[in-house]
């Protein structure tokens, strides 16, 4: 049984579709990226998730039920939506611990999750003065208070620095290792590609792809790119083999079609032209994920 | 009683709280000492007294704010979101909000009545004004519960309008700009919630209002009425 389960969910505000009969579920054991250009409707299906707004129509459940069902909502589900939700006024311990208080959980739990996002010694400090990263460990600190199976995370990558980015990406692989279900949503893209093994895209309200991040990526052929001081004479050679040739922006360096690797060297090389780089292009997740949405990046 | 401890500890772990307690200390410390010592002999005799024995105004002030932010600081620090998704039964939420509310209140009014008798009293018996002991008890008293009632109806306040400004700003206008409207309608005006208020702390002087007790049902019935309000909505609102 998933996770999270989200039926045809449909969210309207006044003239805006926010989410459009969504569908999609969420598994324990995995990293899923939840992804989708600004105003997509991510944070608006967190929300809904989480019980805080209620759908137009549609469901989602968690555990097969509506999150006000849970039995144990803070030891089921952890969550942050925005690391900017905190009181000013309270140190980052102070925080957790009214929000540990009304859980039901012990304080030392407290200083535990303290010290798994290294927020330790900055623990007694009025949260006005930690920096946006501090208040992303903060949040994440919050969101595992409650040691819960399910966790939802909105863009937990905003404000880290790359040793931040490397370590929230660690920690995520080993919850889900554990067996949990860790659901981020994002933007930066080049880091969810090292972190999740599962990815949800919509755009404008509806999905738009789900499946393994190694389906969604490098679903089409991608051209071979060769760089060579002979461009013209080389894309002779090729294009009588039958092979479609686009150039790149550079004069040096052409993009090949429908032919193998091996087959452009071997060409080159019986030709005695000279090659500098031969490689089969990489699909980013950035660039499927444009291609999936749209590059236009209309944002509602 | 988790939601109640947490409630209890966002209350003091805010610097406001115990700036309002210390403010509430200087206000009618200076309030307290300067009445008792600059009002006459004439002025202070009988039940002319309550003068200093309700204290400044702005005691109520104290208290409705910090109920108000007791519920505003949600919406205005977005700690809702956290604090809704650790408790969905919203309404146990606000439930709390009151109860806290309340003690904060005796606690308020506790400091009150110290600064006021402390003070205020001890510059009178200096003076060798008598005081009647039955007018002060029913007059603490009163200013007791208002302060209480006061704070849970900042609270249910804060709970319907969410935002901490306007709730303030509301409350100011019931406390002080309604006053003014309530003394040109009569009778009627003696139901409004300042007038009841004024009402329940027993004032003299002004003879028109209601009696403590009608005035403590009157008023409690606005809180009521204010803390219903604020679970039904808070229950039944989206929190984005
Ligand atoms: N409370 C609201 N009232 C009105 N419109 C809203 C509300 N919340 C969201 N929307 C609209 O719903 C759409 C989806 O917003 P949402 O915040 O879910 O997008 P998102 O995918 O999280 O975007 P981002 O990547 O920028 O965070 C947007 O058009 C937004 O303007
Ligand atoms: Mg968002």
């Amino acid at each position: 049984m998933p996770e999270i389960v989200i039926e045809r969910l449909t969210k309207r505000y006044g003239e805006t579709l926010a989410v459009d009969e969504l569908s999609f579920t969420v598994d324990g054991g995995h990293v899923t990226g939840f992804l989708g250009p600004n105003g997509a409707g991510k944070s608006t299906t967190l929300r809904a998730v989480l019980g805080l707004i209620r759908p137009t129509s549609g469901r989602a459940l968690v555990l097969d039920r509506p999150f006000h069902r849970l039995s144990d909502p803070a030891r089921t589900v952890g969550a942050s939506l925005d690391a900017a939700d905190v009181h000013p006024g309270r140190s980052g311990r102070g925080h957790l611990r009214t929000l540990a208080a009304a859980a039901g959980i012990p304080f030392s739990r407290v200083d535990e999750v303290l010290a798994m996002v290294e927020l330790t010694p900055a623990r007694d400090r009025r949260v006005k003065g930690y920096s946006m990263g501090m208040r992303q460990r903060l949040a994440l600190a919050g969101a595992l208070l409650g040691d819960p199976r399910i966790l939802l995370l909105d863009e937990p990558a905003n404000g880290l620095d790359p040793q931040g980015m490397r370590w929230l990406r660690d920690i995520l692989g080993s919850l889900a290792r554990e067996g949990r279900a860790v659901l981020v949503s994002s933007h930066v893209l080049a880091e969810v590609e090292q972190t999740v093994d599962e990815v949800v895209v919509i755009g404008d309200g509806r999905l738009v792809a789900q499946g393994p991040l190694n389906d969604i990526v490098g679903g089409e052929e991608r051209p071979v790119r060769v760089r060579t001081p002979h461009p013209d004479a080389l894309r002779a050679v090729l294009e009588a083999d039958g092979a479609g040739v686009a150039t790149d922006d550079r004069d040096e360096v052409l993009l090949v079609h429908h032919c193998t690797l091996e087959r452009v060297g071997t060409l080159a090389a019986e030709h005695g032209l000279a090659i500098f780089e031969l490689t089969r292009e990489a699909q980013t997740l950035e660039d499927r994920f444009l291609e999936l949405t749209g590059e236009g990046g209309n944002v509602r | 009683m988790n939601v109640l401890r947490s409630e209890l500890l966002k209350l003091v772990s805010v610097r406001t709280t115990w700036f309002l307690l210390g403010g509430m200390l200087v206000v009618e410390g200076l309030y307290a000492g300067l009445v008792a010592s600059l009002l006459s002999e004439e002025q202070l005799r009988g039940r002319d007294v309550s003068e200093l024995l309700v204290g400044t105004p702005l005691i109520t002030v104290f208290v409705f704010t910090l109920g108000a932010l007791l519920s505003t600081n949600e919406f205005r620090h977005r700690t809702a979101d956290s604090t809704f998704i650790i408790t969905p039964q919203r309404e146990r939420v606000v439930a709390a909000k009151l109860l806290v509310g309340a003690l904060a209140g005796i606690v308020f009014a506790l400091e009150f009545i110290a600064i006021n008798a402390g003070l205020g009293l001890s510059i009178l018996s200096n003076r060798d004004v008598p005081v009647d002991g039955d007018t002060a008890v029913d007059i603490y008293t009163g200013v007791a519960v208002g302060m209480v009632l006061a704070c849970v109806f900042g609270v249910g306040l804060g709970a319907v309008l969410r935002n901490q400004v306007v709730t303030v700003v509301a409350g100011l206008a019931v406390f002080f700009v309604l006053r003014g409207v309530a003394l040109l309608l009569g009778d009627a005006g003696t139901y409004f919630p300042a007038e009841s208020l004024a009402g329940l702390q027993g004032a003299v002087g002004e003879d028109f209002l209601l009696s403590q007790v009608t005035g403590g049902l009157v008023f409690g019935a606005y809180c009521v009425v204010f803390a219903i309000a604020g679970m039904v909505l808070t229950r039944t609102r989206e929190i984005s």
